[in-house]
């Protein structure tokens, strides 16, 4: 076996195969994996979520879990968190170009993939969440997502055969209320670290990337990484990348902000796992990461709030890439897809 | 760190102990109450039903109203003295309602909620309190929090801008256009203050929560003491005041930060001192 396993391989073995393993950075002889501890690598920023008043424990992660596949969330008890988030495609819309909710109502954005929420300074395309614990009231009240209140679901969870003594287990309470539920739920997505990429094995030392990915990483990190920064590949930042002449029809971050200069700029997404989230963009217009490269190379829309990066000193507008390049930048896009993630047990459904 | 603050704690506790057990015993603590009045201008409030159609109330553009419901958010309680005496109400957040501590939310239908028992304060002669207005910051980012806090529990919440209402008016006019298909097509008249945020390069994301403070005449605080102090809340001055004066036939619905920020600049002169007492 493989003592350098990544993190996400070596929780996959374990709850396969039901051994205990070694730590990667332990020595030998020390302390077995805790598959509920919360472990990234050195390389990622400090956590942002506030532990202090959520440890993860086994019985609230699998309480999260178990709130997460179930569709008692949605107003009709037709739509589950996982109907829109599937972990094959790194807890992205498997399905679904945009979303899909309850009376086959269309929703407005693509659903973006959850992974490494716990580092995350703010969620939603338009960042208009700061704290994950509330993240799950915008899909569980939206009217065209599920379309419930978020008191009417707790007294179904009260009512229900299972769920008193799973919140009694995970918290200790025999009152189920907004609180509690909100924190199984983010014990659940907070587990859900992407570290275990082949770029990762590159970074741990572990493997080496091909010569193509090698030369498509050092475009990436010329061209991309202004914006796509870090471990996490995202600066977190809110841009405009030309998309759209008008901001009329989703002003993405202005709605939150008010700010004019806002208008039809989105949160720099994570690249993590982007060769699995097709499709790509809040309003998922391109299907392949082909059409993606196209767009900032040749396709870009100018408009007021269009992100300065993008302008070049000759006036026109994008990141000029060759054929050559594109297909470098693909190749290394794609080795940072975390597998074991997409296939790790410890998120199936129980 | 931690090793370093546990030895400092473990030698000041062997090596203070007795005169530390001294000063305890010295220490006196008291209560405090807090009582909140609601009142516009110079009535006292009264809720009004849904379907009511009288306007007791009128603003100062001439526009009668009545208020279907009305309250705020109070945390950061401090109280101090001429002479030093000071107290900072404990706050703490947890999904346990019972641990929740120092956070108030005081609305005009539930009359309990209008008085607040301070307990713990040190013994001593007080003159004035501050509060904040509104769930700061420090607030929103402990995350999910039970009891009055709650989303599940009538919290007053903005999901899509996620934090707290700190301050809400609600309630009818006919000045205010019927909207069809609006949420509430009747004359509905609705001030929500909320956002918390503030972004030193964007002047839009504004800061709604304010910190109040407010003067009385002096009251001691000890055992077998029970002095309060009684305070105003006016509505008539959410609505106009310094820097917002209410127009129902265009500003009927105020539900986001920026639109908020004129009202909440009004919330200085909202609240006032009616008395206090020994």
């Amino acid at each position: 076996m493989d003592i350098n396993a990544s993190v996400a391989k070596r929780w996959a073995l374990l709850a396969l195969l039901g051994v205990t393993l070694l730590s990667q950075g332990c020595q030998k002889g020390e302390e077995p994996v805790d598959p509920y501890a919360f472990n990234y690598p050195d390389y990622f920023p400090d956590p942002t979520y506030t532990f202090d008043n959520n440890p993860i424990t086994e019985q609230g992660f699998k309480l999260g879990k178990k709130l997460f596949f179930d569709p008692i969330l949605s107003r009709d008890g037709t739509i589950a968190c996982s109907n829109c988030h599937v972990q094959a495609v790194a807890f992205a819309d498997a399905a679904h170009p945009i979303s899909i909710g309850i009376e086959e109502r269309i929703g407005k954005r693509n659903a973006p993939g959850l992974f490494n929420l716990g580092f995350r300074e703010t969620f939603i395309w338009d960042g208009g969440v700061t704290h994950l614990d509330f993240v799950p009231l915008n899909a569980i009240e939206n009217p065209l997502e599920m379309d419930d209140d978020i008191s009417l679901v707790i007294q179904k969870l009260t009512a229900h055969p299972e769920y008193p003594t799973l919140f009694r287990q995970a918290f200790g309470t025999d009152t189920i209320n907004g609180a509690y539920f909100l924190h199984a739920m983010a014990q659940f997505q907070l587990l859900l670290i992407s570290a275990g990429s082949e770029y990762d094995q590159m970074l741990q030392g572990e493997k080496s990337l091909t010569p193509l990915a090698k030369t498509g990483l050092s475009i990436f990190e010329s061209r991309c990484a202004t914006c796509h920064d870090g471990a996490l590949f995202t600066d977190q930042s809110f841009r405009n990348n030309g998309l759209n002449a008008s901001h009329e029809s989703d002003p993405g971050r202005a709605l939150i902000t008010a700010a004019n200069s806002d208008k039809g700029t989105f949160k720099v997404p994570s690249l993590r796992n982007v060769a699995a989230t097709s499709p790509y963009m809040h309003d998922a217009r391109f299907g392949t990461l082909e059409e993606v490269l196209d767009h900032y190379d040749v396709g870009m829309v100018d408009s007021e709030t269009l992100d300065p990066v993008f302008r070049q000193p000759d006036g026109s507008l994008g990141i000029p890439l060759t054929d050559a390049e594109k297909k470098a930048l693909i190749v290394f896009l794609e080795t940072l897809t975390d597998r074991d993630f997409l296939r790790n047990p410890l998120f199936f459904r129980n | 760190m931690k090793k370093l603050l546990l030895g400092t704690v473990l030698a000041v506790t062997a090596g203070g102990f007795s005169a530390c057990k001294e000063d305890q015993i010295q220490e006196e603590f008291g209560v405090f109450e807090l009582e909140f009045d609601h009142k516009v201008g110079s009535s006292s409030l009264s809720i009004s039903a849904w379907d009511d159609t009288n306007y007791p109330y009128t603003n100062a553009m001439g526009q009668v109203y009545n208020v279907t419901n009305f309250g705020y958010y109070i945390t950061g309680v401090q109280l101090s003295g001429p002479d030093g005496a000071f107290l900072e109400d404990h706050i703490h957040s947890s999904a346990n309602p019972d641990e929740v501590h120092g956070y108030y939310h005081i609305l005009e239908s539930e009359p309990a909620s209008k008085s607040i028992l301070l307990k713990d304060v040190p013994a001593g002669k007080y003159n004035q309190i501050s509060f904040t207005v509104g769930i700061p910051e420090s607030g929103v980012q402990e995350g999910a929090t039970g009891g009055i806090l709650d989303p599940a529990a009538g919290a007053w919440f903005w999901n899509w801008d996620a934090g707290y209402i700190g301050l809400a008016v609600e309630g009818q006019s006919p000045s205010s256009p019927e909207v069809a298909g609006a949420f509430n097509p009747e004359h509905f008249v609705a001030v929500h203050i909320g956002g918390w945020k503030e972004v030193a390069s964007n002047p839009n994301m504004v800061n709604n929560t304010k910190v109040i403070t407010l003067n009385f005449e002096a009251v001691n605080v000890g055992e077998n003491l029970e002095p309060s102090a009684h305070l105003y809340a006016d509505v008539a001055k959410v609505l106009d005041g310094p820097s917002a004066n209410i127009d129902f036939t265009t500003n009927y619905s105020i539900h986001s930060p920026i639109k908020d920020q004129p009202f909440a600049g009004n919330l200085a002169e909202v609240f006032s001192v009616d008395h206090s007492h020994q």
